[in-house]
């Protein structure tokens, strides 16, 4: 297929790449930017790893084409470090064994990212119904659980509220 | 498309027609849902929970909460039927010998039949056939209006009426059909991510303590999603308890027909259809 040039935007950059437009967004980002955190799991969007934020909305990055995403502000887990450092939610997935072989954990980061970001002090409800989303076969979901509240009251301590 | 399942020669992105996407309230008339408007704004819709609870109830049960970012009413209306013989890979398909929903002749679920029984899956149809939805499709010659229920055949290999050149642009809910306490439930061997093995969608209004209307449909037990007959009827004027849920269940289990189509056996399936059906009603009718 003629490859056709587009404009992503990854991670606050903005790429100009030539790609077949039947190219999945997910083969992009990991194929064409080398964002190889991105991962490929269940191939049929099922189990979430490839999870990426689109205009801040978490979507599955193997079931949809990179070149409708033009225009569109694409999150990847390796925008998720703050200043080249962790982000709490990060920390905390390791301080609490939230990973174990680790090959979920940038989907789960994205889903995690996104409910934090639209609901700063989430019920263990709404956590437990947001982790629904992406499968993990080796920890189990406590742990995430756990790292999850942790990251919270990290934040909370950061930003002392007034 | 990866199981080969769908060979098309062209694919479309239309998630950009904005006019196809929102949820538009008509004082008097109901309210119009466009083809692409996500579930996840379905399931968040103030105005759908007030007056159609039982279709944000099952909305809200599709997939995963990621899935339903992506994942659109229009998109749910038209889902695939779906059967343990056909959602295969090209491989394995290949080495049953195929199965008569695509490139093979003969039905493993029903052997010696020559009519497909892939089942129905969506959450969001039953929901719709208990409020009297309308479809609009589109297509050469122009815009047709028909009842949702007339949309699908029960046949698992031509399951719905939609010509290949035709696109399904919006869902119509009318005013009359609004304000129903509604309840959906849905069996899964997960509680994410997986399709319904049985689903129950009921819809009740109450007149002094007494049920004035009522309606009940099924998913994924028939090729189709079936509003089960005779229920109005069972109901009406009467006032809801144990022994009058448990009567509907039994209908309801009559009208399912599950097969070997899907994980758990078609008897459990039947008799949680019967569960649910009961529970729902007790639900529905609780204060």
């Amino acid at each position: 297929m003629k490859k056709e040039l587009i404009e992503l935007k990854v991670n606050g950059r903005s790429h100009e790449l030539a790609i077949e437009p039947s190219k999945l967004l997910l083969d992009t980002l990991r194929q064409d930017l080398q964002l190889t955190g991105s991962k490929r799991g269940c191939d049929d969007s099922s189990c979430g790893a490839c999870t990426v934020l689109v205009d801040g909305t978490p979507m599955l990055s193997c079931t949809m084409l990179a070149a409708s995403c033009e225009g569109q502000e694409i999150t990847t887990v390796e925008g998720v470090s703050e200043h080249g450092s962790l982000a709490a939610i990060q920390k905390a997935y390791g301080d609490w064994g939230g990973a174990q072989c680790g090959y979920c954990t940038p989907g789960f980061m994205m889903t995690v990212k996104h409910l934090l970001a639209v609901n700063a002090n989430p019920t263990e409800e709404e956590v437990r119904s947001a982790l629904s989303s992406n499968l993990c076969r080796c920890t189990g979901y406590s742990q995430m659980y756990q790292a999850i509240k942790a990251a919270i009251e990290a934040e909370q301590k950061a930003v002392p509220s007034t | 498309m990866r199981q080969k399942l769908f060979e098309p020669e062209y694919v479309l992105d239309v998630r950009c027609i904005a006019g196809l996407n929102g949820i538009r309230p008509q004082t008097g008339i109901g309210v119009e849902i466009g083809a692409l408007t996500t579930l996840n704004s379905i399931e968040r819709s103030d105005f759908l929970r007030k007056h159609y609870p039982v279709l944000t109830e099952a909305a809200a049960t599709v997939a995963s909460p990621v899935l339903r970012n992506m994942g659109t009413i229009g998109g749910n209306i038209c889902l695939d039927t779906r059967c343990l013989w056909y959602n295969q890979s090209l491989t394995w398909r290949k080495a049953c010998g195929y199965c008569i929903k695509k490139d093979g002749d003969l039905c493993h679920v029903a052997p010696g039949g020559t009519k497909c029984w892939a089942a129905f899956s969506g959450d969001t149809p039953p929901a719709l056939l208990c409020l009297d939805a309308e479809v609009e499709i589109a297509g050469p010659s122009g815009t047709r209006r028909l009842p949702l229920h007339e949309f699908y055949t029960g046949i698992g290999d031509n399951y719905r009426k939609l010509e290949p050149n035709e696109l399904l642009t919006r869902v119509f809910l009318p005013a009359s059909s609004a304000d129903y306490r509604g309840i959906y439930r849905k069996l899964r061997v997960r509680g994410s991510i997986d399709y319904p093995l049985a689903g129950v969608a009921v819809v009740l209004k109450r007149f002094d303590g007494h049920v004035s209307d009522a309606r009940l449909a099924l998913t994924a037990v028939n090729p189709a999603p079936v509003l089960v007959k005779g229920v109005t009827q069972l109901l009406n004027g009467k006032i809801m308890d144990e022994v009058l849920a448990e009567a509907v269940g039994e209908l309801a289990a009559k009208t399912a027909k599950p097969l070997t189509t899907s994980a758990l056996t078609p008897e459990y399936r039947r008799e949680m259809i019967r569960v649910f059906t009961k529970r729902a009603l007790l639900a529905a009718a609780s204060n």
